[in-house]
């Protein structure tokens, strides 16, 4: 009840026509944030923190709020049209978006990201209304063996991102954990794998691997077989702009474990929107009958990151709001925003500050509706990019990929690394190695290499915390569990053969 | 056989990806492995160092079993060029980057991909190169606010 | 990055009437470039943030101030930037002590603060040492004196091994010859996320993180790291008072200038954050943050650059860690 009182008291607040402006304003930001790579939600709110002072701190807080949020919506646009990832966290939605618009279902994907992005986004924001304190509590009881159990999942998930050979798909994940630990190591200070450069003692930002590995690898994958005319069909006709039941039908399960999955990882803090994005398309491809449609262009392989990444912003708005614990770069510039306006964020800001707190969760179901509002008619807008013919569209997509590159690196020599990372891509292709392994490798390689490190340093050496926690020991048994299970239907398959041929 | 044993992509990948394996663990082996707060630098190196060496030699071997089986595949040799081609025009364009500015490079590296690889006129080249580097430094730099690689001119 | 389009209206260009008398010789004609080792929200993004947002409030700039990120290399990307920047009389670096620290130990870094020309030093951040509010330690020695007996119960979470946090440990370690193992995690919020969720014992942590935390009841300040009690935590004794007789290791923040940057445009910045340092909106900044109000000019902040290396270096090569500079 006090839960409803509060939600009610807060919507009062966030209708308010100028707080409704500044959540529209926002919205449109994020939106536009999202849609361009290289303009990333946490330089777009620090460029706006100056003008948003002059405001008060509760539609501050909404407008900047909205911008983080409205950018999840946006990031899929061209990792769908263009297979560059707006974002890191739309990276997963490249796999399947992009190959429903190869297929000439691009409105259809564009449709089904901002359906998904909109009952994932709301149901995360209920699930902040209703469970904030509970959640954030047991947030903190997931520590560095719970984290290590939970990576180590994600990692043998990979071999369902396999194709052909499940060794090629672990390969390549190795080469990802390789590619992540090179810059300075943060337990001991010691530059690893850096060849005496400078510029890669921070290491090599993600969107990067993503962008070369997914966009340029592209570009010249289709050079090589010389798609000449239009890269993408395009699809004619109102009807084949929208995504039809068939599809919406194929996402039902995935909304519910986007939502589920994007929300709870986002709570942790310390694990990005890419983590939980990749573990809800594996999941989902985990759960799914038809596992092989994955990489295809299933709706449902869309749906499951875009719901996962637009779920998890308000998870990671759990431990900032009710513990003043940022979880990542934009909320951790959303929490300076508030303490320059003279707020205290921490466990007492609900009470302190219940405008802000109450306005801000109200204001956040209200923009979800205004993003999918703002977003379905555009569909058929961003559809019409398709025209573009290949000899404009390629050279497009490596400028893109440059300013990009160049958006989260400052230097050159960053984008000389993109350039490696495309051939990479495409030697890659060319021999048969899966891309997406060697990004999920990248993205949980880094935390995996911590939380083992961290565990080891509070048990003083002893492997025997991983299995001594139960949350950890349950997420290990599902991670062997899921290494198994292949090589069981495996060793069937090929018993049954062996019958056969005897018998 | 020895020919085609060599030429074969799989023997190949696996044995880049062995050296790196190997490259992998000396330097892993150099780094601490258990120090004293924990685990080292060399720690996880090591670890998935060796499970490249081992499963790229895994690669080889697997493949080498069934090469007597199954023939490889044809390339498409004029396709590959083509790839490497656009790749080094793109490669040498971020190269010329920091002396000619994103505007520039971007520019001269579209008109060349259109004109040859793609096989268009000049004109149509000419007009998409400097219609698509205008359009960038009007939505980026002017409009968006995002910077871009500025060459020696100061653009 | 270069802010415009949009942003014009915010930074608005405050003109000055008048720097100065007699020796402020130079005027920028410029808007100045301030570099930041990080992304933006980070740490020292905010601080020139906010620092950015006090000058123009108090109309003591000439011209507008940016803020210009070299992210990368823990402070060397932006360091080597400053270097290069050698003769532009518009571009100054927010140092931390990563950037006096960090070149100690990694070979790859060449920028060094020595090369540079300081400007000033504007703060020292305290920090506290914190326990979970429930935790059975009431006092430092009561912590230390577990770790005596038994060296693996005590765990503290901390950042990496030539941060303040990590630093901090060594010096009281050898001191009294306890040991207790150390976390690293890469985030505040992951340090404080391991206290409060009870895996290790204790961290040390900036008062402006901690007050709120403290306030809430979910920690307790155990003693602090600095010279003098600080105004919110009058009845926690700093480390000196609570018994161990330890050096202070201080946290400090102020600008550099590229190399054998001219003296008149060094005093030009001298009197531009001299201005700043005596503003209400300033103080009332560094009241908030609880940041130490430690102005030093471009003399006296070249030589705390030697000091404070040399006090670095001593600890770091008494806690193993290869020292190259």
């Amino acid at each position: 009840m006090e839960v409803l009182a509060g939600l009610a008291y807060g919507f009062g607040i966030a209708l308010q026509p100028m707080n409704l402006l500044w959540c529209l304003l926002g919205c449109v930001l994020g939106t536009l944030v999202g849609i361009m790579p290289g303009l990333g939600p946490a330089a777009a709110i620090a460029m706006l923190m100056p003008i948003s002072f002059n405001m008060d701190p509760t539609g501050g807080i909404i407008m900047l709020a909205g911008i983080y949020y409205g950018a999840k919506y946006g990031g899929s646009t061209t990792s769908i049209l263009l297979n560059i990832p707006g974002e890191a966290s739309s990276v997963a939605s490249c796999i399947d978006g992009y190959q429903m618009a190869k297929r000439g279902r691009a409105g259809a994907a564009l449709g089904i990201a901002a359906i998904a992005s909109f009952v994932a986004g709301t149901f995360g924001v209920v699930l902040l209304t209703l469970v904030a304190p509970p959640i954030a509590r047991f947030a903190l009881s997931f520590s560095s063996p719970e984290y290590f159990a939970l990576l180590s999942l994600g990692l043998a998930l990979v071999v369902l991102f396999a194709g052909e050979s499940p060794i090629k798909a672990a390969l390549a994940m190795l080469l990802g954990l390789w590619f992540t630990s090179i810059g300075i190591d943060l337990f001991s200070a010691q530059a690893r794998f850096t060849f005496g450069q400078t510029a890669l003692l921070n290491g090599i930002d993600f969107m990067i691997v993503a962008i070369g590995v997914f966009a340029v690898a592209e570009v010249l994958g289709s050079v090589q077989a010389r798609t000449d005319a239009q890269l993408l069909s395009v699809p004619r006709g109102i009807r084949n702009l929208l995504p039809n039941w068939e599809e919406l039908k194929a996402c039902r399960f995935a909304l519910v474990n986007g939502s589920i999955t994007g929300f709870l990882v986002g709570v942790l803090p310390g694990a990005g929107s890419s983590i939980s994005s990749f573990i809800a398309y594996a999941f989902e491809k985990l759960f799914s009958k038809h596992p092989e449609r994955f990489g295809q262009g299933a709706p449902e392989g869309l749906a499951a990151p875009e719901a996962a990444n637009n779920a998890d912003t308000s998870g990671a708005l759990v431990p900032m709001l009710t513990l003043g614990l940022p979880g990542g770069g934009t909320t951790a510039i959303l929490l300076s925003a508030l303490v320059l306006w003279g707020l205290k964020p921490g466990p007492m800001l609900m009470q302190d500050s219940p405008n802000v707190f109450w306005g801000l969760v109200a204001s956040m179901y209200i923009g979800n509706l205004m993003l999918l509002l703002l977003n379905l008619p555009l569909v058929p807008l961003f559809a019409q990019a398709l025209r573009i013919p290949a000899y404009v569209l390629f050279p497009m997509i490596l400028g893109i990929s440059v300013v990009g590159v160049f958006g989260v690196a400052q230097s050159i020599f960053h984008v000389g690394l993109l350039a490696g990372f495309g051939l990479l891509g495409y030697a890659m292709a060319r021999l048969g190695f899966p891309g997406a392994p060697l990004i999920l490798g990248f993205v949980l390689g880094d935390g995996m290499e911590r939380a083992l490190r961290q565990s080891l340093q509070m048990s003083g050496g002893d492997l025997g915390i991983l299995v001594s926690r139960p949350i950890a020991a349950g997420l290990l048994v599902a991670a062997v569990l899921v290494l198994i299970m292949p090589l069981v239907g495996r060793f069937n398959r090929w018993r049954l053969r062996g019958i056969a041929e005897n018998g | 056989m020895i020919q085609r044993v060599a030429r074969d992509s799989d023997v190949l990948a696996g044995g880049v990806l062995a050296a790196l394996g190997v490259y992998i663990l000396v330097q892993a082996t150099r780094w601490e492995y258990m120090g004293f707060d924990g685990p080292g630098p060399g720690f996880f190196p090591f670890w998935y160092g060796l499970a490249i060496v081992i499963l790229s030699l895994w690669l080889v071997v697997g493949r080498l079993f069934r090469l007597r089986r199954e023939s490889p595949g044809a390339v498409d040799w004029p396709g590959v060029r083509r790839a490497l081609g656009t790749w080094a025009l793109f490669a040498l364009s971020v190269a010329v980057m920091p002396w000619l500015g994103f505007v520039l490079s971007f520019a001269l590296l579209t008109f060349v991909l259109v004109r040859w690889q793609f096989g268009q006129g000049l004109k149509t080249a000419a007009f998409t190169a400097v219609g698509l580097a205008v359009g960038f430094y009007v939505l980026f730099p002017l409009a968006l606010d995002v910077p871009l690689p500025a060459g020696r001119l100061g653009f | 990055m270069k802010r415009r389009g949009f942003l014009v209206g915010a930074a608005a260009l405050t003109v000055l009437s008048g720097v100065g008398p007699a020796e402020a010789q130079y005027t920028p004609s410029r808007p100045i470039d301030l570099v930041v080792h990080s992304g933006p929200g980070a740490g020292p993004d905010a601080f020139g943030r906010a620092l950015i947002a006090a000058i123009e409030a108090e109309k003591i700039s000439p011209v507008r101030i940016q803020i210009n990120h070299k992210i990368g290399g823990g402070g060397a990307t932006a360091a080597s930037y400053i270097i290069e920047k050698k003769g532009d009389t518009n571009t100054i670096g927010l140092f931390t002590s990563a950037w006096i620290a960090n070149p100690l130990v990694q070979a790859d870094m060449k920028a060094t603060v020595k090369e540079m020309t300081p400007v000033v030093r504007l703060v020292i951040e305290p920090a506290v040492f914190a326990v979970r509010a429930d935790s059975p330690y009431k006092s430092m020695q009561e912590i230390v004196d577990a770790a005596k007996k038994d060296p693996t119960k005590i765990k503290q979470s901390g950042g990496s091994p030539l941060a303040r946090d990590a630093i901090v440990r060594h010096v009281l370690m050898s001191n009294t010859g306890a040991r207790w193992a150390f976390v690293s995690f890469p985030t505040g919020s992951e340090r404080i996320a391991a206290l409060l969720g009870g895996h290790v014992d204790m961290m040390i942590i900036e008062p402006s993180e901690a007050g709120e935390l403290i306030r809430g009841g979910q920690m307790r300040a155990l003693a602090q790291v600095s010279d003098k009690r600080l105004s919110t935590f009058p009845n926690t004794p700093t480390l000196r008072e609570a018994g161990f007789n330890v050096p202070n290791v201080p946290q400090a923040r102020g600008f550099v200038a590229p190399p054998d940057t001219p003296r008149e445009v060094i005093a030009f910045y001298e009197q531009l954050f001299e201005k700043l340092v005596k503003s209400p909106t300033w103080q009332k900044y560094l009241t908030d943050n609880q940041f130490e109000d430690a102005f030093l000019k471009s003399e006296e902040t070249g030589k705390f650059f030697d000091q404070y290396s040399d006090l670095m270096r001593g600890i770091l090569t008494g806690a193993g860690i290869r020292v190259v500079r």
